[in-house]
């Protein structure tokens, strides 16, 4: 094993540093997001032909889908950092982990809202009990504690620290509510995009949704390394490299 | 000098809990009281037709224990933490994990045993068939225990916080969907004559499971939660 | 910043060795780095202001709380919390007390999850500490210096070297203060070592006992 992967993940995860190194990172993962953004929705919205059996109703896939895949990627993700910060007990670990509960929640919530804007003209209701909205409905609540737990503590890295278990436990449950109810009710259409094997999408859909999954992945790196940045400013605020950032800025 | 052994110290904290529980026996009776009350409205709010509170009389009995239960949960650890016997039992030469197994099962005991045992009435009341009872009871008795583990982890978590009651609402309502789901399918099946052992061998099994690991995860979050 | 104010080198062997100890809530530095040992035998007060961090030190050394700096050696080895349990007794600020059970309940439940001293049980102990007669009266029925005492009854009754005592003088009367003195001595006799916080003017031991200083 190189020993310097070690070092350099040291080097990274002190404060200061990754406070430089995302403000050097932030803007450019802002501007692909919103490029890749771009060319997704005019991908999807224009190019793309119709669907033969939901006509242009379809469309709000493009939104839909890669909110989805990130609610439950950032979930997977807040709940690595958790287990490294309770494990570890590495500081910007545990910033991550919180900052990114918020964006996954966010996301989370879009999926629940396009989905019922989708399922009003394909299944002729707002809300329905389907396995796949249900176990999406759990994971907001999920989040929704995590970050709830994480505002209850005095101290916000004891906070931190409870909320992080909170995570690990949320991702065993996830499989489970997720078995639970699909014994219980299963309504939604099939997975339409397969990693493995052949996609039973047209590759005119595909490719938008697949830009619109890398735009958001790259939303994601810069609103959580905006978060962060400020989240390591307020936390350390009494150390050195803090005083510095606000004697530079306060500088006129 | 003669330490302890396990089971002493089982039965200390069993006995200690069980009659701290005894000399407050009215606390006992609130959940009880809760859930009669619960049930009493269903018919006002649903009309007093038979076929209709037959059908959601397993349901809405399996969430009126699950909200009493849930009132009752907050107060588990909170006064051992105010008066510093939660630090004195982690502080002591047993197993924690075990220690705090032994006042999940006495809060088992004082809480969901005497909602169990009404269970039946109040199953009664909303016209369930008596031919169902007793899978509503053998429903009642592997899921209350396992929202009493589950409950009592997130408990420890909150330990520390300053608000807790809505919160633990929150954070159990994910995990106790699972839970809700088999009990009410095993008494939907059995009230539709269709065989109902399958979810409940997936609760026994799932209580199995957190027979196991609720009270490790408990002692690991009382740690993190008090570690200020 | 922290000094130790010279003491006779000790026969005694030594029990707590803790070097460059620092604490920090919030990333604010709550006290350290601080260094001081404990030899058998030996009685120590910790003294600082308030906010100086001394129910803190205690609460690091009875493994409630996670050192975030420094170093711990017990008898020479590194201190494990998981090693200490029974061994360390706390009595801090909250009493451990239920106080819808007696004082013999109380006791009962604590020698039931730590062990008891040889030749010591709840009765004897509960008429030495000076609660006789009042046994079996809910705790909360009992004054602030009683309640004090049904807490000391455990330091007699449950076996440990080393006891952490934050306050324990606090609502005691004049021969409450004195029972404390006593219980140190007998306990620092049988090669007991215990850590003492206290503020304010009290008659601490005879002579002139150790001290940790949290601030210089």
């Amino acid at each position: 094993m190189a020993n310097w992967i070690p070092l350099w993940v040291h080097k990274l995860s002190s404060p200061p540093n990754f406070y430089r190194f995302a403000g050097v990172l932030r803007p450019w993962a802002l501007g692909l997001a919103l490029l890749f953004g771009a060319i997704a929705l005019y991908g999807g919205l224009v190019l793309a032909p119709a669907d033969y059996q939901q006509g242009d109703a379809y469309r709000i896939i493009f939104i839909h889908v890669p909110c989805a895949w990130m609610s439950l990627f950032i979930y997977g993700l807040m709940a690595v950092a958790s287990f490294i910060s309770l494990v570890w007990r590495i500081k910007l670990a545990e910033v991550v982990a919180m900052e990114s509960a918020p964006i996954g929640a966010a996301f989370t919530f879009i999926t629940l809202v396009t989905g019922s804007l989708w399922g009003k003209p394909m299944w002729g209701t707002w809300w329905t009990w389907d396995a796949r909205l249900t176990s999406e409905l759990v994971l907001l609540f999920l989040y929704l504690g995590v970050i709830g737990l994480y505002h209850s503590f005095e101290d916000r890295r004891q906070g931190a620290r409870a909320a992080a278990f909170l995570a690990i436990i949320g991702i065993i449950n996830v499989p489970i509510v997720h078995f639970s109810v699909n014994w219980w009710n299963t309504l939604h259409q099939g997975s339409t995009v397969r990693i493995l094997g052949p996609s039973k999408m047209s590759s005119d859909m595909l490719w938008p949704l697949l830009t619109m999954m890398v735009a958001t992945k790259f939303y994601y790196i810069a609103s959580l390394f905006g978060r962060v940045r400020t989240d390591l400013l307020s936390m350390e605020s009494g150390k050195d490299w803090v005083r510095q950032i606000a004697d530079q800025e306060g500088r006129p | 000098m003669s330490h302890a052994t396990l089971a002493s110290a089982c039965a200390a904290v069993l006995r200690r809990d069980l009659t701290l529980a005894w000399r407050r026996r009215g606390d006992i009776a609130m959940p009880v009281l809760y859930a009669l009350i619960v049930i009493t409205l269903f018919p006002f709010a649903l009309g007093p037709e038979d076929a209709l509170l037959q059908r959601i009389a397993g349901g809405a009995v399996l969430v009126t224990m699950l909200l009493a239960m849930l009132l009752a949960l907050d107060a588990m650890f909170r006064g051992d933490i105010e008066d510093g016997s939660l630090e004195q039992l982690m502080m002591s030469p047993q197993p924690l994990a075990l220690m705090l197994g032994m006042k999940i099962l006495a809060h088992w005991v004082t809480t969901a045993l005497p909602l169990i045992v009404i269970a039946p009435l109040l199953a009664g009341m909303l016209h369930l068939p008596t031919a169902v009872m007793p899978v509503l009871v053998y429903a009642l008795l592997l899921a209350t225990p396992l929202l009493s583990l589950l409950g009592a982890v997130l408990v420890a978590l909150t330990a520390g916080s300053r608000r807790s009651g809505m919160l633990l609402a929150l954070m159990l309502l994910p995990l106790c969907v699972p839970v809700v789901i088999f009990a009410a399918g095993a008494v939907a099946a059995a009230q539709q004559g269709l065989p109902w052992l399958a979810p409940i061998a997936w609760l026994g099994a799932a209580l199995v499971m957190a027979l196991v690991l609720a009270p490790l995860a408990c002692a690991a979050a009382l740690r993190i939660a008090l570690d200020a | 910043m922290t000094a130790l104010s010279a003491t006779a080198p000790s026969p005694q062997k030594l029990l707590l060795e803790a070097r460059a100890l620092s604490f920090y809530r919030q990333d604010e530095p709550v006290f350290g780095p601080l260094d001081f040992c404990l030899h058998e035998g030996e009685v120590a007060l910790v003294e600082g202001d308030n906010g100086s961090g001394k129910t803190t030190l205690l609460r690091i050394l009875a493994g409630l709380l996670h050192l975030d700096e420094g170093e711990l050696r017990w008898r020479g080895q590194p201190w494990r919390r998981i090693e200490h349990l029974g061994d360390t007794l706390f009595l801090g600020h909250h009493l451990g007390l239920k106080s819808d059970l007696s004082a013999r309940e109380n006791l009962a439940v604590a020698a039931g999850t730590y062990g008891k001293r040889p030749g010591r049980d709840v009765t004897n102990v509960l008429n030495d500490i000076g609660l006789a007669g009042y046994e079996d009266e809910p705790v909360r029925r009992l004054s602030a210096g009683q309640k004090k005492r049904a807490a000391l009854a455990r330091l007699l009754l449950l076996p440990a070297t080393l006891w952490l005592l934050d306050e324990p003088y606090a609502n005691l009367d004049r021969t409450g203060i004195e029972l404390v003195n006593r219980l140190l001595l007998e306990h620092a006799a049988e090669g007991g070592a215990a850590l003492v916080t206290s503020h304010g003017a009290v008659s601490f031991l005879q002579g002139e006992p150790k001290r940790v200083r949290m601030h210089a």
